[in-house]
């Protein structure tokens, strides 16, 4: 186990370089630069800008003097758009707000899909148990940039319940919408997780097993179904992980949320290329990081399985 | 071959056991006929039918009978230049003539999202099928080959599992943007099939590594048949189980990626029109025009339902044990 | 039974949608967009536009920028609320000598920072310095040019200057179109005054610094090897009295600002500079703490680090999300501020800011944000603001390419093009047929360009040797002209593709040619533009720098990068004349003289004079829709009885 992991942590950082590489080139690559703007800056101006920014140096010293400053001091430099504004602050700064609308949104998921499933898996091909999935299929057939803005239309702008756009700060009105449109695809596809995986394992023998032995039905449920129910929904984990990334990059753009998502678009458009290489990296390590995680998380919930 | 952490790792209803393939051809039989019995199924069967029928040919009926393009804006007559609602006419009475209402310019929605369908329906088939393509090869030479170069081929695929692929692709769709529709079609191919080959090739080398011990394989190598005939032959044909399943959760998947790229602004651009692109128009004017996303969203939702249940019911058809997820 | 499920689902959403629809209808009837109900406390919630760059004045150009740096910094002169000229804040009062070349402020003596220190000319001296400084790199440098010594101190240039003599090289001897030397620039003469008013600054405050101020100009070299060799291969006459010199490189204490004393500030221009005190209202001129920017460098403006002089200072700023200023008790003037504090949301999606404005989330938007679709709804509410602004769309002429180097052709398509189906097909423009914008300069004889006439198009083009014939469905056709040589240019981005192709209409219906259309990315087609890589019509538009009509007529003074390569030398001197003119009224003359033959010989084709286009909730009270957009914060206020509200759009009157 021990060995998997570090086996693991040592293909990471080889990875992380590589995907910051392609980031770069491809950045390096693209036509434009980040300070074209209405009015065309007399020769000289532009000169000064350029010498600034240590954009006139030849393209290996650029790439050398990135990867030394990331690699000795994980310094990914400054915002070429934003004066004055370091890359990781501008992560530090945004990230909460990414996590307080995707963590929130997977625990209701969590807590809605699970509770839904279960019930859907113990009351098989009930009313409930077709409702309730078809209700789930809507959630993973509906893209979230539909129901989003049908959300806004209903509660904001036609009800002024809640506002449409905007962060405003945690906990706020403003975290409602937006957690429900991004956690409806999650809830959807946990629930029909913890159905089937339940449906799964109230057919085996143990659980037979344990009715026999006069458990109670709660208990039977609890203890063991459920166990076995949350298995898949576990190993869903990852893959939702990356779709929660892109799934929070639309609902942050839909509602305005200065989040890691916006800042990663809005650098794309600004050729922001330290930014943007921040956020890729940032992303890449949160990614394997948490996909180590996962893979031990089953370790321990599958004795069967062994690394 | 329990421990090997791509076995483990493929959701159960993947996992096809020894006795399926024993069983030969009568297996597409029975399954097309365990189909037919679910109704959900064959209720999305119908509508993904239709609705692909209608993208195919719709926008040239819609031409042929009222004479609306996806593009044709009305530009003799200037009052015709505004976002009706559906079923109004200019003079804000009950007309046929646009059930789907207008656009901003005057363009008919029906004609609009048809022309949607046709380009996410194509991307997601297309992309799919290159994904298909480059995973189902690679899992199968994987599989079959072994040893180091399995190893590392495996390597290679963890590697670039891990990288946070969508960030990728937005980064590469906004420094390269096409100068033609046509242009930036073919990139998000690339793209989009780039992303899902991955699971693809675990899943085949799964299969492949289950059935490349077997005695038709044993005796297709005695008589001497080439290495790359054994696998594109004999063994891939018999992989098309799982493949086909996870093709048709592919699709919809594809389709929704490219949605969200397009609505981003990086996937399909303008004068073509993806249902994506459809609805991020649509928001602009949502709280005055709200049927500009109501309609692409709605159609948009449709097709996707349909697709899934679709591939639930091939899905339960090819594998009763296979359980749904 | 799950069909019925399924069924029973989708008339749900159905129904929904139906609702949400007649909902939204329903708002027909109101008076204003939205929700109308005023914040409890007394704080302004705006949308300024994109993410601001930097707080820091010198460094960014944009608009949005601009409306936070008027709310933190103060300069010698404020925009007024309504006309945007110029309002004296930290200057009392000024004067001009009699040419407008050289400038006197006199800085009130209660001006703090917002740490308490004091404010003092040496403060500007500071700011202005740094503005023109290379390593600052502010996009706003050029508006500085017009000090002297500050464009060649920008550029990094040299003096030339002999040894042994101490004597510099001087720009007239080495430049025929060295225009004559205003009287800032000519040697101190005791027996003519330089200023008609009784505090004549030759007899007082002369230090040596003005003394050498008041020396004709010193000729400015490049100062790298690379471009002064270029220079000179290319005038020997220079390289000749090169020899046995040295070069100095120009300072920053060099160029035309120097604090008399510690509130008198004077300011010495390279030529006429009439519009100036309106100049100094912009964000490049407004000072910053030089302590405090000495100190912390690039971060002088982290919310933990920054001082401001302005009405406001700030309180938090969260980048992307919302940036909160509070008043500043230190502020002169802090009796006339009536918020409590500003938050501006930096947002640049018009739908979602106008969305955000009808659920009563913010107060006000800025400028050009009622999209087009919109407008028929949104135009008939009390809360919309329509104006005209400083800004102007145009077409650009490549005159030295023919056939459009005869200006009857350029006459011809300037005359098939209807300016007023032009400004109905785009809603929200005024019609325009000269080169500044209608209605802005209050008093200015704006002339008149032609109007539309296609009958006098086509006569003119057969004059030039192409007719125009007309053929029996009534159409147009012109065979002879050749519409290989000609095209249309234009940056990528739907409105101005809509805008091309209904040029392209107009001119095939009027005239019977087809100009083809050609798009590039908009850094292409800036340098294709500038370096007249095109051949025909290329599209432009400007904004005002300042409030003045100059600020426009300024783009065909020089030949340079006008994106045209029209440069007559009858119009520099009627502008220099024009500029030289102290009576207002009569520069105004002249400048509408220079105007009108700038648009006879039609080096463009002017198009329309931009609009405003905003909403401002009507409990928002002392902003007005002014031509810039350009709000001082100190005026506004939110007023909560609603019969003193804005009904409609407030006068512009003063």
């Amino acid at each position: 186990m021990l060995r998997f992991i570090i086996r693991r942590l040592l293909i990471t950082i080889p990875t992380i370089l590589i995907v910051i590489t392609i980031a770069w080139g491809l950045v390096k690559l693209a036509p434009g630069n980040f300070y074209s703007g209405e009015k065309r800056l007399p020769p000289a101006i532009e000169k000064a800008i350029r010498e600034k920014y240590g954009l006139d140096k030849p393209w290996y010293q650029q790439y050398g003097k990135m990867m030394w400053a990331i690699v000795r001091h994980g310094d990914f430099g400054t915002s070429l758009r934003y004066e004055g504004q370091s890359v990781n602050t501008i992560i530090r700064r945004s990230l909460p707000v990414s996590a307080a609308v995707g963590i929130l949104a997977y625990l209701l998921a969590l807590i809605v899909g699970v509770t839904a499933g279960s019930i859907a898996a113990l009351k098989q091909n009930s009313r409930w148990d077709y409702s309730s999935m078809t209700l789930a299929m809507l959630g993973i057939s509906v893209p979230n940039f539909v129901l989003g803005p049908i959300l806004v239309l209903i509660f904001s702008l036609s009800l002024y319940w809640l506002p449409p756009s905007r962060w405003g700060g945690f906990p706020s009105r403003n975290l409602i919408l937006p957690v429900i449109t991004l956690s409806a695809i999650y809830m959807a596809y946990i629930a029909r997780l913890t159905r089937a995986g339940m449906l799964e394992v109230l057919r085996s023998d143990y659980i037979r097993t344990a009715r026999a032995k006069g458990l109670s039905e709660r208990d039977v449920v609890i203890k063991h179904a459920l166990r076995g129910g949350l298995m898949p929904v576990v190993s869903y984990t990852g893959p939702a992980l990356a779709f929660l990334l892109t799934g929070t990059v639309v609902v942050e753009r839909i509602f305005a949320l200065p989040g890691l998502g916006n800042y990663f678009i809005q650098a794309s458009l600004n050729r922001d290329e330290p930014l943007i290489i921040g956020i890729v990296a940032f992303i890449a390590i949160t990614l394997l990081l948490m996909n180590l995680l996962v893979d031990i998380a089953y370790a321990y919930l599958d004795p069967r399985v062994r690394y | 071959m329990s421990t090997d952490p791509d076995l483990i790792h493929i959701p159960p209803e993947t996992a096809i056991t020894e006795g399926e393939f024993v069983r030969g051809t009568s297996l597409w039989r029975d399954a097309w006929r365990r189909l037919l019995k679910n109704k959900l199924a064959v209720f999305g069967l119908i509508v993904v039918v239709l609705i692909t029928i209608s993208a195919i040919i719709g926008p040239t009926v819609i031409k042929r009978t009222t004479g609306f393009t996806p593009d044709y804006i009305p530009t003799d007559d200037i009052r015709l230049i505004k976002s009706f609602p559906p079923f109004t006419g200019p003079d804000g009475k009950f007309s046929w003539t646009h059930p789907m209402g207008t656009d901003n310019a005057g363009r008919d929605q029906f004609a609009r999202v048809l022309q949607g369908g046709q380009i996410s329906l194509f991307v997601g088939i297309i992309s799919t099928l290159v994904s298909l393509l480059i995973g189902v090869s690679y899992g199968a030479i994987a599989g079959y080959v072994g040893g180091r170069v399995d190893n590392l081929m495996m390597r290679v695929v963890d590697i670039l599992y891990s990288l946070p692929y969508v960030i990728v692709v937005i980064v590469l769709l906004s420094m390269f943007r096409s100068q033609t529709a046509r242009g930036q079609l073919v990139l998000l191919f690339v793209a989009l099939g780039a992303v899902s080959w991955l699971t693809m090739a675990r899943i085949v080398r799964g299969q492949v590594l289950s059935l490349k011990n077997q005695e038709f394989v044993m005796a297709a190598k005695a008589t001497g048949v080439s290495t790359p005939r054994i696998i594109f032959r004999h063994l891939v044909p018999n992989t098309l189980g799982p493949v086909i399943v996870y093709a048709t959760l592919t699709i919809p998947q594809v389709m929704l990626t490219e949605a969200f790229l397009s609505f981003l602004g990086f996937g399909v651009q303008a004068p073509l029109a993806s249902w994506g692109s459809l609805a991020s128009d649509g928001i602009q004017n949502i709280a005055i025009f709200p049927w500009q996303l109501i309609f692409p969203g709605v159609t948009m939702a449709l097709t996707l339902f349909s697709l899934n249940f679709l591939g639930d019911g091939l899905r339960d058809a090819l594998d009763p044990q296979m359980r749904t997820v | 039974m799950s069909k019925q499920k399924q069924i029973g689902l989708l008339l749900l959403l159905a129904s929904i949608a139906l609702a949400a629809i007649s909902c939204n209808t329903s708002t027909a009837k109101e008076a204003f967009f939205g929700k109308t109900v005023p914040p409890d406390r007394n704080i302004f919630r705006y949308v300024t536009g994109d993410e601001p760059e930097s707080l820091d004045p010198a460094i960014s150009n944009g608009q949005p920028e601009a409306r936070i740096y008027m709310a933190l910094y103060d300069g010698l002169v404020e925009y007024h609320p309504k006309t945007l000229g110029p309002v004296p804040a930290l200057a009392e009062r000024w004067e001009a000598n009699n040419d407008s070349s050289e400038f006197k402020f006199f800085l009130r003596h209660n001006g703090r920072w917002s740490n308490g220190d004091p404010i003092t000319a040496q403060d500007f001296v500071y700011s202005f310095r740094r503005v023109v400084t290379k390593e600052t790199a502010s996009r706003n440098a050029y508006l500085a040019y017009y000090i002297k010594y500050a464009q060649p101190f920008n550029e990094q240039k040299v003096f030339v200057r002999d040894p042994q003599t101490n004597q510099f090289l001087l720009a007239k001897d080495f430049d025929d179109s060295t225009p004559p030397e205003p009287i800032a620039g000519a040697p101190l003469d005791g027996a003519k005054p330089e200023y008609t008013t009784a505090d004549n600054s030759q007899t007082e405050h002369d230090g040596d610094f003005h003394k050498q101020l008041h020396t004709p100009l010193r000729l400015t070299i490049p100062g790298d090897a690379k471009g002064r060799n270029k220079l000179l291969d290319a005038n020997p006459k220079l390289k000749a009295a090169m020899a046995g010199k040295e070069l100095v490189p120009i300072q920053a204490e060099d160029i035309g600002v120097s604090a008399i004393d510690d509130y008198t500030l004077r300011i010495s221009l390279v030529q006429p500079g009439p519009f100036l005190t309106g100049l100094l209202a912009h964000q490049a001129f407004r000072i910053v703490p030089q302590k405090i920017v000495e100190k912390y460098g690039a971060n002088w403006t982290q919310p933990q680090n920054i001082v401001t002089c302005g009405p406001f200072k700030v309180k938090t700023w969260q980048p992307y999300d919302k940036l909160v200023v509070e008043r500043d008790p230190m502020y002169w003037d802090a009796a006339t501020v009536k918020l409590d504090e500003i938050h501006f949301y930096p947002m640049s999606d018009n739908p979602t800011i106008m969305n955000l404005y009808k659920v009563g989330e913010v107060d006000a938007v800025l400028n050009h944000t009622v999209p087009n679709a919109w407008l028929e709804v949104v135009k008939t509410k009390q809360d919309y603001m329509d104006g005209v602004e400083a800004a102007i769309n145009y077409l650009l002429i490549n005159v030295l390419h023919p056939p459009m180097n005869d200006v009857r052709v350029r006459k011809a398509f300037n005359y098939s093009i209807d300016k007023e189906a032009w400004a109905k097909w785009r809603k929200v423009v005024k019609p325009l047929t000269a080169f500044t914008p209608e209605g802005i300069f209050p008093d200015y004889p704006q002339p008149k360009g032609d109007p539309f006439n296609p009958e006098e198009a086509r006569r003119l083009m057969t004059e030039a040797g192409f007719p125009v014939t007309k053929r029996a469905d009534g159409s147009y056709t012109c065979p002879k002209f050749p519409v290989d040589q000609v095209e249309y240019i234009y940056n990528t981005q739907e409105s101005n593709k809509a805008m091309a192709e209904w040029m392209q209409a107009q001119w095939k219906q009027n005239l019977g040619i087809t100009i083809s259309l050609r798009n590039m990315d908009w850094k292409t087609f800036l340098n294709v533009r500038a370096k007249l890589e095109y051949k025909g019509f290329a599209r432009g538009a400007w904004g005002a720098d300042y409030m003045d009509p100059f600020t426009f007529l300024s783009l065909f003074y020089t030949g340079g990068e006008n994106g045209s390569g029209w440069l007559d030398p009858k119009y520099v001197a009627m502008v220099d004349e024009a500029n030289r003119m102290l009576d207002p009224k009569k520069r105004y003359e002249l400048l509408a003289k220079a105007e009108k033959f700038l648009i006879d010989a039609q080096p463009i084709i002017p198009l329309d004079t931009a609009a405003v286009n905003f909403v401002k909730k009507p409990y928002v009270k002392g902003m007005y829709p002014n031509a810039g957009s350009l709000y001082a914060w100190k005026y506004v206020y939110i007023e909560r009885d609603p019969s003193k509200w804005d009904y409609g759009i407030p006068s512009l009157a003063e």
